[in-house]
């Protein structure tokens, strides 16, 4: 899960605010902020059919972004290749993760 | 300037704000340079204007703190496109100006004719109102995209009925790129701010703004839950708001730029 700290307009405060956000794979998942608590979060009956989704777009993407990869940078790319693939199962099992324990 | 079937095409500069207030302290990160569906805040909006054959230059305000994450998400997200970096000022009408300054050259060549300026906060704005923008702008002085408010009304005294409409005013805004940079230079000599750009050419210029019909769905993020929103209109529209959804096409736009 990855988590991120931005300004934005908390609902509640009526301010703007620090609001920490946290994401499962490339989704928003929950947004709180850190000034009054306000938590704004996808429900899990919509989170899991979101993140197929998405899941279903990255998979499908990923040949072109790749292509592209390799067209900018193939050392770079070749090079990198070994250590990205031994990264993704670790990757997934953390997305899942977050998705299952909710 | 280049010819097309329909007529003259403008040839158009992208002015993107994602400096933002400027005011921030610790370790926030500027909303714009948030992730959103696999890529940063700003970078999508970019994306669907430089699909245009229109746009022939991009410029994108920036806070100097925030120069490292953006020219990285620019290399990873962006690397066909030709970005200027500017640094932005203390209020939106001097981010402007220090864009408009780094166009100035062109402007004065005759190499642009029309400057769009958008908010990086906007990413779900497609290619669709970058082209009306543009195009209006080319033909009446200036454009905004607009979308009628039905809902709110205007309190006056008296019995007599509300007859104006009211709506809400978004980005992108185009302007003609000469009577724009004018503007914001006689602007600059008597120390004029304007709130928006439109201000700014309403008082220094006579050209006409002209009103576009704006997207429902080109929302501001300014609420967390506008990012969920976001999101979730990104996934609808198959994560492609560009002027051609097939990849064929935009090869095409790529190759007739070069």
């Amino acid at each position: 899960m990855t988590v991120e700290f931005a300004e934005l307009r908390c609902e509640r405060c009526e301010l703007v605010t620090e609001q920490e956000l946290h994401y499962a794979g490339r989704l928003l998942e929950s947004v709180h902020c850190t000034n009054c608590g306000h938590r704004v979060m996808m429900r899990h009956q919509a989170l899991v059919p979101a993140y197929l989704h998405d899941l279903e777009h990255r998979v499908l993407s990923k040949p072109q972004r790749m292509y592209l990869r390799v067209t900018r940078d193939p050392r770079g790319f070749l090079t990198g290749l070994p250590l990205a693939l031994a990264r993704q199962p670790a990757k997934f099992a953390r997305e899942l993760w977050s998705l299952l324990r909710r | 300037m280049n010819r097309t079937a329909g007529g003259p095409r403008p040839r158009a500069a992208l002015v993107v704000l994602a400096a933002g207030e400027g005011s921030r302290v610790g370790h926030d990160t500027n909303k714009v340079l948030l992730p959103l569906a696999g890529r940063r805040v700003f970078t999508w909006s970019i994306r669907w204007a430089h699909s245009l054959p229109q746009v022939t230059q991009v410029v994108l305000v920036i806070r100097e703190a925030d120069r490292e994450l953006v020219m990285g998400a620019l290399a990873r997200e962006l690397p066909e496109v030709d970005v200027t970096v500017v640094v932005g000022g203390s209020s939106r009408h001097e981010s402007e100006w220090n864009a408009l300054q780094a166009l100035a050259p062109s402007i004065d060549a005759g190499d642009t004719d029309v400057v769009v300026i958008h908010d990086a906060a906007r990413p779900l704005a497609g290619a669709q109102v970058f082209r009306d923008v543009i195009e209006a702008a080319h033909r009446h002085g200036g454009a905004l995209p607009v979308r009628d408010q039905p809902a709110l009304t205007t309190l006056q005294d008296g019995d007599d009925p509300e007859t104006r409409r009211t709506v809400a005013v978004q980005t992108p805004q185009a302007f003609r790129a000469e009577p724009l940079l004018s503007a914001y230079a006689s602007a600059s000599g008597d120390r004029f701010v304007g709130t928006d750009t439109a201000s700014c050419v309403e008082r220094y210029t006579d050209i006409a703004v002209h009103c576009v019909p704006g997207d429902a769905g080109n929302i501001k993020i300014t609420f967390p839950e506008d990012l969920f929103l976001a999101e979730r209109l990104l996934a609808k529209a198959s994560w492609n708001l560009s002027s051609d959804r097939t990849p064929r096409a935009a090869r095409e736009i790529r190759r007739r730029r070069r």
